[in-house]
C-alpha cells in the first residue's frame, strides 16, 4: 500500500481544477469591459479519465509516443463559453455569473483544502501512533 | 505562470479602471475648456478635446494561440491593457456668447465636445467594475491565505 492513496492526487487535481478556475474568473472580470472580448470556462476532463487509468496500464514503448497516465494530461481545459447572450460592445462576460462562480469556487477550493488537511493530519495521527 | 497569476490579471484590470477614472477626471475637469490646445499654424486656440480609453484583452502570446489551435482549447490569458487613449471624433458644441474672449465674428463661441452626463455613467461603470474586481482579489487573496494553512 502507498504512503499517500490516490484520495491525494484527486484533491490535488480537485485544488489544480478550483486554481484554474479562479484564473479564468479573474480574466472574465478583468475583462468585463473590453469590446469583443469572448468570457471563458472551465472543464473539468479528468474524472473519466483518472477511472480509465486506474484500470487499465499502458507502456510507451516510444519516447515520441504521448503519455497515457494522469501526469501527461490536463485536469481542466479552458473553453470559450457558448450560448451566452453578448453585449452591444461584442462582449460577453455576465458579471453576476462571474460573481456566484467566484463564490462557488472560494467554498469549494476552502472544502478540498480542508479535506488535504485532514488527510494529512489522520497520516500524522498513525505516525505518532495515536498519541 | 505561478500563483500570482489571477492576482496579476486582477491587478491590471484595477490599473486600467484607475487610468479610466483619471480621464474621466480629465474629462470633466476640462468640460468648459475653451483653450484645450495651441494651434500654433492658424495662432488660434482649440477647445479641449473629450478623450477616451481603449482597453484590450492580454492573450498569452504565442503558445496560447498554439495550443488552441492544437487542442481546441484556448488559454486563459494575462488580465486587460490599455492599447491607447483616443481623441473624441464628435464636432465641437456652439455656444452664442459673444462676451467670451473666444467668441468668433458671430459671436459663437466653440465649447468642447464632453458630455457630463455621459461622464458621469462612465463613471459609475468604472465604480463598479473596480468594486468587482476588489472582490475577486479578496478571493483569490483568501483562497491563497487558505492554501498555505495546508498540513497545520
Amino acid at each position: 500500500m502507498e504512503l499517500f492513496s490516490n484520495t491525494f492526487r484527486s484533491l490535488e487535481n480537485a485544488l489544480n481544477y478550483a486554481n484554474t478556475k479562479q484564473k479564468v474568473i479573474s480574466q472574465n472580470m478583468a475583462n468585463s469591459d473590453t469590446p469583443n472580448y469572448k468570457a471563458k470556462d472551465v472543464e473539468k476532463t479528468h474524472s473519466f479519465k483518472a477511472e480509465l487509468d486506474s484500470s487499465l496500464k499502458s507502456y510507451r514503448t516510444d519516447a515520441r509516443h504521448f503519455a497515457f497516465d494522469s501526469e501527461g494530461g490536463q485536469a481542466s481545459t479552458i473553453v470559450t463559453k457558448k450560448n451566452v447572450q453578448y453585449n452591444n460592445n461584442g462582449n460577453s462576460v455576465d458579471v453576476d455569473k462571474e460573481m456566484t462562480d467566484l463564490a462557488a469556487n472560494q467554498i469549494y477550493y476552502n472544502a478540498v483544502s480542508d479535506r488535504i488537511s485532514g488527510k494529512f493530519q489522520s497520516l500524522e495521527n498513525v505516525i505518532k501512533g495515536g498519541k | 505562470m505561478g500563483i500570482f497569476q489571477s492576482m496579476n490579471m486582477t491587478g491590471s484590470s484595477l490599473t486600467s479602471q484607475r487610468l479610466r477614472m483619471d480621464v474621466i477626471s480629465a474629462n470633466m475637469a476640462n468640460a468648459e475648456t475653451t483653450r484645450g490646445e495651441y494651434d500654433a499654424e492658424t495662432k488660434t486656440w482649440k477647445p479641449y478635446t473629450r478623450k477616451a480609453v481603449v482597453l484590450q484583452s492580454k492573450e498569452e502570446g504565442f503558445s496560447s494561440f498554439l495550443n488552441a489551435a492544437f487542442q481546441k482549447t484556448s488559454g486563459v490569458g494575462s488580465g486587460v491593457k490599455v492599447t491607447e487613449i483616443v481623441k473624441d471624433k464628435t464636432p465641437f458644441k456652439l455656444d452664442y456668447n459673444p462676451d467670451h474672449p473666444d467668441a468668433n465674428e458671430d459671436g459663437y463661441v466653440e465649447m468642447p465636445n464632453v458630455d457630463p452626463l455621459r461622464e458621469m455613467v462612465d463613471l459609475m461603470s468604472v465604480t463598479r467594475t473596480y468594486e468587482a474586481n476588489v472582490t475577486v482579489l479578496n478571493a483569490s487573496k483568501g483562497m491563497m491565505m487558505k492554501a498555505l494553512e495546508i498540513g497545520k
